[in-house]
């Protein structure tokens, strides 16, 4: 029961972020690379602002998102200009700079070290502690954020926002602000981003910068491309997909030094063989051009 | 101090040159940002500690080894995955999310037989050479040495033979080197070997430098993609250019502040110039309709 509520938390997390980097990769076409940058951002941020300034955990969560958009603009205002590969290039670029930071500016992050003795999460004067809990409250909240983004992706933003997907031409022609739909759709999928960050940290209760590389930020990629991108339940779908099967991996008896490996040469080959064999993803009804 | 940097930075950057070349070669010719170029790098340093250190074999022909092989997985990629999806006409971006598969596959592939930690190809201390008042050691050397007759040999194949005339004529435009009876399907599979083989071969003396690990493929990889877009996008010289320019930088940021901080200048240095220049140093200025996709 207790393994079984572990798996949910993942998933929990999982599907948030995914979907988020939905929001930009699926349905505003914008390929990131650097959604692993967002979502350290919102774990640092909001353990940091829990621990040294006090905030409750929903105050905290909420500076953290903004942080985390704002951010983002610093990235994306640039580059919306450029052409896909070199948008992908730029975010790339983005993801190793903050990781750089997150790990080398001891003073704030303590760097490689990590941050340790993170307290349970507060909500409502209510302290989130065991695992059933947090269960509980992660799937709140993740229900909320994906309430959230389905309400976007469905209103006339979202259908804008596919507009300017298919064809950025036509609906510049339409009078559409096309780089500033990007360019809003990007913030808020960082922000999104930082949710998840934060029900991480407050699950594990540490956090150290190597949870938010690179490799986490290409995994999050292959979640959404893999699931489906630019449909409602394909990161949610290739969450569960992601989370479970490389759990069999541990039933099946393999030590945990080759299980790393394993589950990466997996989602790896998962990728290469779904994109040879359905370029849109299990569930997705968008293909990237 | 300033000389022995410079020459660190020198020694980098030959290295940075090759990679960028290679990568440069791939991506200008057949439009793949071929992530997986970093995942070659890899095979190519542990195929050399294969053959070097587990079957003892000579190290030129440890190195012949990785660099040949290096090339043969460049062109069983190009043909078991990105000639099909360029075939079905699918989008650069696809072909992009399977290298992104295929570099993941490979690192861990690499990682399970070799385990992640660091390796050494040849354990102790070089030999080391003083010129004045810098140090070299012999791998050193040997690394400047091979820049020094590689890079213009590749400019000059490109210039100066038909196979180089025929890959410029498929950077411009596949379908009217096709049309002039160009085989490019041909032409993809000898950039690839090409491109791999030269990753193969900096793997190799980077490894004989400073060792190796499983996700060395990765900084790289990044560090040539940098240098292509600096010293420009669509040229094959340029990534020289931008290869010694990041080495000598790097050297000068450990100079002035930390060697942490290399990774950030490096990126930095990127997204200025996507910012100011994209076209590159050495870039052309493309007009809009030139400007596909």
């Amino acid at each position: 029961m207790r393994y079984l509520c572990h798996v949910l938390v993942m998933i929990n997390i999982y599907a948030v972020l995914a979907s988020s980097l939905n929001l930009a990769a699926g349905y505003a076409g914008l390929l990131s690379l650097c959604h692993a940058a967002f979502y350290g951002l919102g774990a640092y941020a909001t353990t940091l602002l829990i621990m040294k300034v006090g905030l409750g955990f929903i105050p905290a969560l909420v500076l953290a998102m903004l942080l985390a958009a704002t951010l983002s603009l610093v990235i994306a205002v640039p580059s919306l200009r450029l052409r896909g590969d070199y948008f992908v290039l730029a975010t790339l670029g983005f993801q190793v700079i903050v990781f750089s930071i997150l790990y080398n500016w001891t003073g704030l992050t303590r760097g490689p070290f990590g941050i340790t003795k993170i307290p349970a999460p507060r909500v409502f004067g209510l302290e989130v502690i065991g695992i059933f809990p947090y269960f509980l409250f992660s799937g709140a909240l993740a229900l909320a954020s994906l309430g959230a983004i389905w309400l976007l992706v469905n209103s006339p933003f979202g259908r804008l926002l596919r507009a300017v997907r298919d064809d950025e031409v036509a609906a510049l022609a339409l009078g559409k602000n096309a780089p500033r739909v990007k360019t809003t759709a990007f913030a808020i999928s960082a922000a999104f981003a930082a949710v998840p960050g934060a029900l991480f940290a407050g699950y594990v209760r540490y956090i150290d910068p190597t949870s938010f590389m690179l490799a986490e930020a290409i995994f999050v990629l292959s979640i959404v491309v893999i699931g489906g991108a630019g449909n409602f339940l394909g990161p949610v779908a290739g969450a569960v997909l992601l989370v479970v099967l490389p759990e069999a991996l541990r039933f099946l008896h393999i030590p945990d030094s080759v299980a790393a490996n394993l589950r990466q040469i997996t989602y790896g080959l998962l990728l290469v063989i779904l994109m040879r064999l359905r370029p849109k993803g299990l569930l997705g009804n968008y293909e990237f051009d | 101090m300033v000389f022995q940097l410079l020459a660190n930075g020198f020694v980098g950057g030959c290295l940075y040159a090759i990679l960028a070349v290679s990568f440069g070669l791939i991506y200008n010719t057949t439009r793949t940002l071929h992530i997986a170029h970093g995942g070659t790098y890899t095979a190519g340093a542990y195929l050399c500690y294969l053959f070097l250190v587990q079957c003892d074999t000579p190290l030129w022909a440890a190195a012949g080894l990785a660099v040949l092989l290096s090339a043969v997985l460049g062109m069983g990629m190009e043909l078991i995955i990105y000639a099909p999806l360029a075939r079905r006409g699918g989008s650069p971006l696809v072909a992009f999310l399977s290298s992104l598969g295929l570099y993941v596959a490979i690192v861990n592939i690499v990682a399970l037989f070799f385990g992640n930690e660091t390796k050494v190809l040849r354990p102790g201390i070089e030999k080391a050479y003083h010129f004045g008042s810098v140090i070299l050691t012999s791998t050193q050397l040997a690394q400047i040495l091979v820049a020094l007759v590689l890079l213009p040999a590749f400019v000059f194949f490109l210039r100066m033979t038909i196979w180089g005339k025929v890959i410029l004529a498929v950077r411009d435009s596949q379908e009217l080197a096709s049309v002039i009876g160009i085989n490019v399907q041909y032409t993809r599979i000898g950039v690839f070997a090409l491109g791999s083989g030269m990753a193969g071969l900096a793997a190799v003396l980077a490894a004989l430098n400073i060792g190796m690990d499983p996700q060395a493929g990765m900084p790289a990889l990044l560090t040539a993609a940098v240098a292509l877009i600096v010293g420009g996008v669509g040229t094959f010289e340029g990534p020289i250019l931008g290869g010694f320019l990041l080495g000598l930088l790097q050297s000068l940021m450990v100079w002035k502040f930390s060697a942490r901080w290399t990774d950030t200048m490096t990126f930095l240095v990127l997204i200025l110039v996507l910012i100011f220049r994209p076209s590159g140093i050495a870039g052309r200025r493309l007009r809009v309709e030139e400007n596909e996709a």
